[in-house]
C-alpha cells in the first residue's frame, strides 16, 4: 500500500466507524425513549411480550427502602435463589432481579412486594415493544409527549364502582364521583402511607387486599400491653379478644379497607382509591359488628404505639359510632391527633341531624377529626345519612359501595360507613404525593377541595362531596 | 350459632317469658317483618356499645303480653331487646 492510499482507506474506516457510532446512539436514545415508564395515551401502546428461552432478561425491577445497603437486599435476594442483576444508575434506590426459578415476573414480584422492612416498590420488568400498526410513526412517539388526562385500571369489577367512575351506570348521575381516574394520574397511591381500619377486623388473606396489608416489619418490636403483656402483632391488633389476630369474622371491616385500599389494575375484583396503601386491620368490633369503647380505646392506642414505634401510620378510618359521649375516648383520639394521625369518622344513619343529636366519634369537636355524611350515585345526600352544618364536614359516595368482602367475595353495602373509607383513601392518596404534609394541613385541604352541591347546601359544613383530583392540588 | 326468622323468634318469646315471669303460651306473636335498621347493633345499642354504621337488614318482631307490646330486633347473628324499661339488651350474640 502506497502512502497515498493508506489515507484513502484511513478517511473511509473513520467516516465508517463515526457513522456507525452516531447509529448506534440513536438506537440507545431510540430504546431508552421507548422504555421510558411515563404513561402517555399518544406514546405508541406498550405491549407486554413474553421472553424466549435464549433471552434472559431479568424479571423484575425493585425500589430499596431508604437506608437499606446492598449488601443487605444481596442477602435477601440469594436467599430466595435470586440475583441482583443491575444496580440502575440515575433512578435512586432501584435495582434488577432475576429469578432463577423461572418463575413469571409477577410472581416474583408479588414475593418481594411482601418484604416491606427493605423494599418500597417492586414490579414485572416487562420488555416493550411497538404497536404494529403505530410503529411507523416513530419519529412522532420520540417527541415530548403530554401525560394522559385519566387512568383507568383493568380491575373487573371496576365498572361497578360508580363512586369512582360514575358513567350513570343502575340511573345514576355521570360524574358524581369522587373523579379517581384523573386522581390516578398524579398518583395511584404508595406502600409507604399505612391506614389503620379500626373496625371489625380484616380478611387479610383476600386476594384483592393481601398485597396491600400492613406487617409488622422486623426493626419494629412487638407490641406490649402494661396490662396484657405482649403480642405477637405481625397482622395487627386484635382489642376484641385481647389477641393478635385481627381477622374480620363479620365483613364489614374488610369491606372498609377494600375502599380505602383493594389493589388496584391487578386484574382481580375491584379497586380502591388507593391501588397502593398498607392497611393495618385493628379489631374491635365481633362478629355482630359491635364493640365497647373500651376496646376502641385500646385499639387506638395502640396505633399510636406504632406510630411512635416508627411505623407511618397517618390515618384512623372508624366507620362506627353511637350517641353516647366518652371522654375517655375522646381523649384518645386527641392523642392520636398529637401524633399526627387524621382520624375519620361516620356521620351515623339515623337520618338526624348531629348539630341537635350528637354522634359520636363523629362529634367530638377535636382538630384531627373528619365527620362523614354519604351521598347516593346521583349526588344526593343518601336518606339514611346523618348531616350537620356544624358537625358534620364532608359527604361522599356511600350507597351500593361496592367492596371486599368475607371468603374472597365481594357485596355491595349502603352506609356512613362506606362513605368514610373514600374520605380516609383519599387522604392516603394526598399523603402518598405528598409525604410530609401536616396532618392539620392534610385534614384542611381534605375539606377545601370538594365540588359543592346544592344538594348539601345547608346541609354540612363544607357544602360538598370530596373530590381526589381537586385534593391532589395541581 | 346464625338465627333465622323461625329459631329467633322462639328465642324472643323465651327471653319476654322470663323477664316478665309469665310462661310463652301467654304471649302473642304480633308481627315478624323483614327490616333494614340503621347499623349493626340494629338501631338498639346498649350502654357503652359502638356499632359498624352500614345498613343492615335483620327483623323486627313484635310480640304481645298482658296488653302490652315489646319489640325485639333481630339478625343473624344476634337478638335484641329494644327499649324494654328505657334500655336496649342484647339478649344473644
Amino acid at each position: 500500500m502506497n502512502r497515498n492510499n493508506f489515507w484513502i482507506h484511513f478517511s473511509v474506516a473513520v467516516v465508517l466507524i463515526t457513522f456507525a457510532a452516531i447509529l448506534g446512539q440513536i438506537r440507545h436514545l431510540r430504546s431508552t425513549l421507548l422504555s421510558s415508564p411515563t404513561a402517555s395515551k399518544s406514546v405508541p401502546k406498550p405491549t407486554a411480550i413474553k421472553r424466549s428461552a435464549d433471552e434472559k432478561e431479568p424479571e423484575i425491577l425493585v425500589k430499596l427502602r431508604s437506608g437499606v445497603s446492598l449488601a443487605e437486599i444481596r442477602k435477601a435476594v440469594e436467599k430466595n435463589n435470586d440475583r441482583i442483576e443491575d444496580k440502575l444508575e440515575n433512578v435512586k434506590g432501584w435495582i434488577s432481579i432475576d429469578d432463577l426459578d423461572n418463575r413469571s415476573g409477577k410472581e416474583v414480584a408479588d414475593q418481594y412486594k411482601r418484604m416491606i422492612d427493605l423494599i418500597t416498590e417492586a414490579e414485572p420488568n416487562l420488555k416493550i415493544e411497538l404497536d404494529p400498526i403505530e410503529s411507523s410513526s416513530l419519529s412522532d412517539s420520540l417527541l415530548p409527549k403530554s401525560p394522559p388526562s385519566e387512568i383507568s385500571p383493568n380491575d373487573p369489577m371496576f365498572s361497578e364502582q360508580w363512586a369512582l367512575n360514575n358513567v350513570g351506570q343502575n340511573g345514576g348521575k355521570a360524574k358524581a364521583d369522587l373523579a379517581a381516574l384523573k386522581a390516578w394520574v398524579k398518583t395511584q397511591g404508595s406502600s409507604d402511607v399505612v391506614v389503620a381500619v379500626l373496625d371489625s377486623g380484616v380478611d387479610y388473606t383476600h386476594p384483592d387486599l393481601v398485597s396491600n396489608m400492613w406487617l409488622r416489619p422486623d426493626t419494629v418490636p412487638a407490641y406490649k400491653d402494661d396490662e396484657l403483656g405482649s403480642f405477637d402483632d405481625s397482622h395487627g391488633f386484635n382489642a376484641a379478644e385481647n389477641g393478635s389476630d385481627p381477622m374480620d369474622d363479620n365483613g364489614h371491616g374488610t369491606h372498609c379497607a377494600g375502599i380505602v385500599g383493594a389493589e388496584g389494575n391487578n386484574d382481580e375484583g375491584v379497586a380502591g382509591i388507593n391501588w397502593n396503601v398498607q392497611i393495618m386491620p385493628l379489631k374491635f368490633m365481633g362478629r355482630g359488628g359491635f364493640g365497647t369503647t373500651k376496646d376502641a380505646i385500646e385499639a387506638i392506642n395502640y396505633a399510636i404505639d406504632r406510630k411512635r414505634a416508627g411505623v407511618n401510620v397517618k390515618v384512623i378510618n372508624a366507620s362506627w359510632g353511637s350517641m353516647l359521649y366518652s371522654k375517655a375516648l375522646e381523649d384518645a383520639i386527641r392523642a392520636a391527633g398529637e401524633q399526627g394521625i387524621l382520624f375519620v369518622a361516620a356521620a351515623g344513619n339515623n337520618s338526624t341531624n348531629n348539630d341537635k343529636r350528637p354522634h359520636y366519634p363523629s362529634n367530638y369537636d377535636l382538630p384531627n377529626v373528619i365527620s362523614v355524611a354519604a351521598l347516593d350515585r346521583s349526588d344526593e345526600l343518601a336518606s339514611f345519612s346523618n348531616f350537620g352544618i356544624k358537625t358534620v364536614h364532608v359527604a361522599a359516595p356511600g350507597r351500593e359501595i361496592l367492596s371486599t368482602w368475607l371468603n374472597d367475595q365481594y357485596r355491595e353495602a349502603s352506609g356512613t360507613s362506606m362513605a368514610t373509607p373514600y374520605v380516609a383513601g383519599v387522604a392516603a392518596l394526598i399523603l402518598a404525593n405528598e409525604p410530609k404534609l401536616s396532618m392539620e394541613n392534610l385534614r384542611e385541604r381534605v375539606l377545601k377541595s370538594v365540588d359543592s352541591l346544592d344538594s348539601l347546601d345547608g346541609k354540612i359544613k363544607s357544602g360538598g362531596r370530596i373530590n381526589a383530583e381537586k385534593a391532589l392540588g395541581n | 350459632m346464625s338465627f333465622n326468622k323461625d329459631n329467633v323468634t322462639q328465642k324472643a318469646k323465651a327471653d319476654l317469658a322470663k323477664r316478665l315471669n309469665i310462661t310463652e303460651s301467654e304471649i302473642k306473636t304480633a308481627s315478624v317483618s323483614e327490616t333494614d335498621f340503621p347499623d349493626m347493633s340494629l338501631g338498639a345499642p346498649e350502654k357503652d356499645e359502638m356499632a359498624a354504621q352500614m345498613i343492615s337488614t335483620g327483623w323486627r318482631i313484635n310480640l304481645n303480653a298482658k296488653g302490652k307490646n315489646y319489640e325485639y330486633r333481630a339478625d343473624k347473628y344476634q337478638l335484641r331487646l329494644f327499649g324494654f324499661k328505657g334500655t336496649n339488651h342484647v339478649v344473644e350474640s
